[in-house]
Parts: C-alpha cells; structure tokens; sequence
C-alpha cells in the first residue's frame, strides 16, 4: 500500500491544524456559516437533515487493517456506533457534532487518512478496480496511476475552483468493475502494441439530471503522458465549462455542447503545448509509485494442489457463499472475497464499529492486511488463501455479514436517501430493505440483476445505470419512486430509460418483483441473465405487466 | 421566503455545534421537537419569525433557519405538511436495522435567553 512520505505527513497535519483554527473561529462567531461553509466543504464536512456529515476519502478504495480499525474506533468514540460505505468507495459518518471534527481529522491523520476534496468543486477522491491487484483480468494494478493522480490533483491550485466537481476511475481491466463510462474522466489502462502501458481516455460520463455516457477522446496515451493530459483536459474544462447555471457546469455538458471531437482537438492542442513540460512523468517516479502497490508475498500451492477451497464438511451454506462471493485470483490458490454490506432486509453500506474491527482482523489474518472498498458499498479481502476461505466465511459469520449475494438482487446499491440526506426527495434505504426481504428467497433463482436507488435527480445510488433503476422524487409533498431499466454501469454501459408513471413506496417495491416475474417468465433459460433478457425483448412485455391492469 | 409564505408555519433551523435540527419555542429558545413550538398565522408574524431566525443565524446559535408548513389538528396538535419535513422532524425511519447504532446523549438544553433589546424574544411578542 502507498505509505505517506514527509511531505504527505506536513501536509496533512498542516490542514487539520488549519481547520481546527477554523472550527474553533466558527463556534466563537467570528466566522459566519457563509464564510464557513466552503471551507468545511473543502474538508469534507457537510450538513445534512439531521446533523453534520464527515465524509472520509478512502482512495481508490484501499484500506489496511489499522485504517480500518481507526475507522471503527471513531465510529465508536465520535459518532453512534456505525459508518456508510458509499458509492464513490468512501465512507461518511452521519452524526459528528462540529466541535469534535478537528479531533477526528487528527485521528484520521495518523493513519494517513484525511477527508480532503471530498467535496467542493475540485477533483475527488479517485476511484479504481476494486479487484485492483488481484483480478487476472488486469494489464497491471491501476491503483499506482490513481495514487499519482491523487497527487498531482490534492491541492491543485488551477483545480481548486473548477465550475462543478470532477470524479476520476481508473481500470485496467477489460471488465469494467470502476463504471469509467460515468465517470467525468474514465481511464483504462490497456497494453500497446509496443509492449508498454497506455490509457483510453474516456471523458464526459456522468450521471445526475443529465446523464450522459463518456466519449473516449483518446487512445494509446503512453503512461508517461497520463498527467499532461489529463492537465490539458481539465484546462479546457476549466476554460469552457458553464459557471452560470450549475446544472449545466459538468464537464459532460460541455462535451455534450460542443461534441466530442471538437473537445478532443481543443485538449490536444493544449497538450501538445505542455506535453514535454513538468508533467512528464519520469520512469522512475512511476516506477517509485509502482513499489507500494509491489504484490504481497504470495505463497504459491503445492504442485497437484486442488484449485478449489476445501469446503470439509458439506455445507450448502458455504457453497453458496463460495460460488457468488469469492473470484478468480491471478496468483494459484488465492480467491477475492466480497464482503456483503447487504444482509436480507438491512442498510446498504452500513457497518458497525464491531464489524469494521473483525474485518480489520481478518484482513490482518487472511488477506495480508488489506480490504477494499467497492463502489456497490460492500467490502473486498483480496488476497485470501483457498485454505482460509472456511476460516473468513466462519468469522464473517459470527458478524452477520456471510450474506451469499454478490451481484444478485438483494445486492441493491441505495444512496442515504431522505433517512439522511438534505438534498434528497425520498428515501432509498427502507425501498432496498422492503425489495431485499421481498426477493431473498428466489435471489439465486433470478441470477444477476442489479439494483439501484436513489433518492433524488443527484444520482448518488447510481439509478441510471441499474439493471433496475428506482429514482426518489417529491410528489404533492409525499414519496414518489420512478422505475427505470435496461442501465449498465459495466462495460457494456447502457443508460436506464423510464418505463412509465411513478409508484408509491409500496407499489414501487411490487412493480419491481413484477418486472422481476416477467423476465423469469420470459427468458429462455436460467443463463439468460435479466440485461440480456431486457436487450432481446426491449421494454413492452416488461411495461404491459407493470401497466396493463390499470390502463 | 414570505413571499409564498404558508398560513401555518413553525421556524426551524440545525444548531450549530452538533447540525440537530432544532423549532424555536415560546420563550425563543430552540429546542429539539415541536413541543411549544411558536406558530406562524399571519404575514406578521411570519416576518417575525424569519426575522428571529436570521438574528439567531447571525448569533451563531443556529444554522439556514427556515419556516417549516404544518398541518394543525383540532386539539393543536401540529405535523409538516411535506413528507421530507416529517421524515426531519422525526429522524431517520431506519435507525432500528442500523448495525450497532447507539443513541446520542441528549444534549443539554440551552440557557434560557436574556431578550435582547430590539429584537423579538418571540414571534408572538413582535
């Protein structure tokens, strides 16, 4: 993992002193919440419906066990016991009193953490391949990229102030698992034909009231140029972008309004003038990068070693979580492993501090100290020896969180929703609740199909690009739910389309299962997945059963 | 904000050193819950809120006050008209499945305030 250096260190510790001066000048008046208001912001600390919210960067989503359990202990010891992972591989704290936020950032700080440009309109927390390191699948670990575009992008001055946010992903994986294709930038590290590393870059993807899929502007980017570029792009964005209406100010609309080719050429003039300047990033800088993220050292099987966990004694239970919730590793006798945030019937992306610590343990223990974050709210130990499976599956148990349901139906993405969130119209979480408990039973029967709610038009929980998309607004004052399907967040990046008029919060939760019934009535066999099923039938049979009745 | 003010509205705000959202009460002191909460009924006194809320938001003591509609029961009883102002009054409806969520200490009530001259203690007083 990407250990702080000196400067990292000053940095961080600077900017908690700075913003503890801050806190303390807000609570004596001498600092009123309009002046406030940015630079908490800049710090990550939000106020929502009910309390201030601290969002904390968890860059490209890894972890170690000390993080993890410094997490836990500020669950414990500042807030109510619990966090929310997020979809942006984060995790926020929802009921932090301000007085206690510059002890938290300092607490996060020694363990080279910090909440910085988690909000405001700079660059994010860059999100990667949760697989990062792990997958076959990849060329190479994108993590070290994302760590050198965290750098260049902390505090960058030209950045600081861009007309909206920005949101980098990064995969190097044929197998989209980073939805580069919604992402402001989206970057797939690929191999050249020359035998070197090189990026696609996809640019203005984006979700919101507006969604728009990414354009790819660029192919074959040597590594080299990955900073100049990805400069020169946020240059004309910076330039160009709308300040006037901020529903319009995402780079996508830009790239949308001008087109795509037209954005392309006004980058590369800008690049060919920088391209050669500082920039430039040197072999050995990358190589340096490349270091922290070095593999773990894996202890390879015994020749004849079975290729499968031992399992004992036999244990549907197990299997089953075997066979949805662990991956093929690149290296011989390791597995990925998800952790489900999504027990039948509970809060996705919840954990409690009790949770976090035991994962921390078996991170510790099984998976050489390391868990990810993933952007569907749940959990990853990527490096898990086949011979401790049982062990992890034991202790994942005794947490209540051994759920077998990666990728299935009750593994619904829900932002916070109205529970929490001041921006939103409708809640998400007790929608994902009422369709877990509502489709456990049949979850391995229907196979594949993802979910995603939010609670409004921000698109936190990802609706657009749901197989099935739930979208939360405010009708005559009450709760109103949108149905969308057909989206894709994958490879194969689809934007979801309306089916029709609204529902209720509890017919939201039948026209749901009733989409669900169609496609398992109508597909032509348990392999045809419910997004091929929807690609070869179109919408009409799935509309005529959610409206026929009623028209 | 008074311009499509509602008939019946109540002042709210988050306090500022924990974000709880808070109604300012009779003897104008914001608490947590509606329990004598000053009710709004005419433009005037609908001014008077807003402006208490601005001069507390000024204060520090709270933060982006606003009026809040509500819906009044024969016996008095008051609920907000909207559901998002239900769902804030009230917390959020999932804390029961929230793994390990333990309940906040309640906070201390705030002082009893000294009136300060030219400004209402309370609407019905302005």
């Amino acid at each position: 993992m990407y250990r702080y250096d000196e400067f990292d260190a000053e940095f961080v510790r600077q900017r908690v002193a700075q913003f503890r001066d801050q806190v303390e000048r807000r609570v004596k008046g001498e600092l009123t919440e309009d002046e406030f208001r940015p630079l908490r912001l800049m710090n990550g600390l939000y106020l929502q419906l009910h309390a201030y919210m601290l969002r904390i960067a968890v860059p490209y989503g890894t972890l170690s066990s000390r993080q993890m359990r410094k997490l836990a202990h500020i669950a414990r010891v500042y807030d109510r016991g619990y966090g929310h992972f997020t979809t942006r591989q984060n995790l926020q704290f929802n009921w932090p009193a301000l007085g206690d936020i510059p002890d938290i950032l300092a607490e996060l700080a020694e363990v080279e953490m910090h909440a910085i440009q988690t909000s405001g309109n700079c660059i994010r927390n860059v999100t990667a391949d949760h697989f990062a390191g792990a997958t076959a699948e990849e060329v190479a670990d994108p993590r070290p990229y994302a760590e050198i575009i965290r750098q260049w992008s902390s505090l960058h001055p030209e950045f600081s102030f861009l007309p909206r946010k920005f949101k980098v992903a990064v995969t190097a994986a044929e197998r989209d698992r980073a939805a580069i294709q919604v992402h402001d930038i989206g970057l797939h590290l690929k191999r050249l034909a020359d035998g070197g590393l090189g990026f696609a870059v996809w640019v203005g993807g984006g979700q919101g009231r507006t969604p728009l899929l990414a354009k790819k502007i660029r192919d074959n980017l040597p590594e080299a140029d990955l900073l100049s570029y990805l400069e020169a792009t946020l240059r004309i964005y910076n330039l160009h972008g709308r300040r006037d209406n901020k529903y319009k100010a995402r780079i996508k609309i830009l790239v949308h309004e001008i087109g795509a080719d037209a954005f392309a050429a006004q980058v590369e003039e800008e690049w060919q003038r920088i391209r050669d300047g500082a920039l430039k990033l040197p072999e050995d800088e990358i190589k340096r990068i490349d270091a922290y993220f070095a593999p773990p050292a894996f202890v390879a099987p015994p020749a004849g070693a079975s290729a499968k966990p031992p399992t004992g004694a036999p244990d549907a239970a197990f299997e089953r979580w075997i066979v949805r919730n662990t991956h093929a590793h690149k290296q011989r006798g390791y597995a990925i492993v998800t952790i489900s945030l999504k027990p039948i019937g509970g809060v996705p992306g919840d954990a409690s501090a009790a949770q976090m610590d035991a994962v921390a343990d078996l991170a510790q223990r099984y998976s050489f100290d390391e868990v990810r974050v993933t952007h569907e709210q749940n959990l990853v130990l990527p490096h898990v020896c086949l011979g401790d499976l049982r062990a992890v599956y034991d202790g994942l148990v005794a947490i209540g969180l051994a759920e077998a349901n990666a990728g299935l139906v009750t593994d619904i993405i829900a932002c916070p929703g109205l529970d929490y969130c001041a921006l939103a119209n409708a809640r998400s979480i007790p929608i994902a609740q009422r369709i877990s408990e509502r489709l456990a039973t049949r979850q391995d029967q229907i196979g594949d199909l993802k979910i995603k709610i939010s609670g409004c038009i921000n698109a936190c929980g990802h609706h657009h690009v749901g197989h099935i998309g739930i979208l939360g607004v405010e009708k005559r004052g009450e709760e109103h739910y949108q149905l969308l399907l057909g989206g894709s967040g994958a490879e194969d990046a689809a934007l979801a389309a309306i089916t029709g008029p609204g529902f209720g919060p509890t017919g939201i939760v039948d026209a749901v299962e009733k989409v669900v019934d169609t496609y398992l009535k109508l597909r032509k066999d348990p392999q045809e997945a419910f997004l091929s099923a929807y690609g070869r039938l179109g919408s009409a049979p799935f509309k005529e059963a959610l409206y026929a009745a009623a028209a | 904000m008074s311009k499509s003010a509602p008939t019946i509205s109540v002042l709210t705000a988050n306090r500022l050193s924990d974000g709880a959202v808070v109604f300012l009460d009779f003897d104008g002191v914001w608490v947590e819950g509606l329990r004598g909460a000053v009710v709004a009924r005419s433009p005037d006194e609908v001014r008077a809120l807003e402006s208490r809320g601005a001069f507390d938001a000024a204060r520090n003591i709270v933060v982006e006050p606003y009026l809040v509609e509500m819906l009044e029961a024969a016996d008095g009883g008051l609920t907000p008209v909207r559901f998002r102002e239900r769902v804030r009054l009230g917390g959020p409806s999932i804390l029961g499945d929230v793994p390990g969520y333990v309940e906040a200490v309640p906070a201390k009530p705030q002082a009893r305030p000294e009136p300060v001259a030219g400004q209402p203690v309370h609407a019905e007083a302005a």
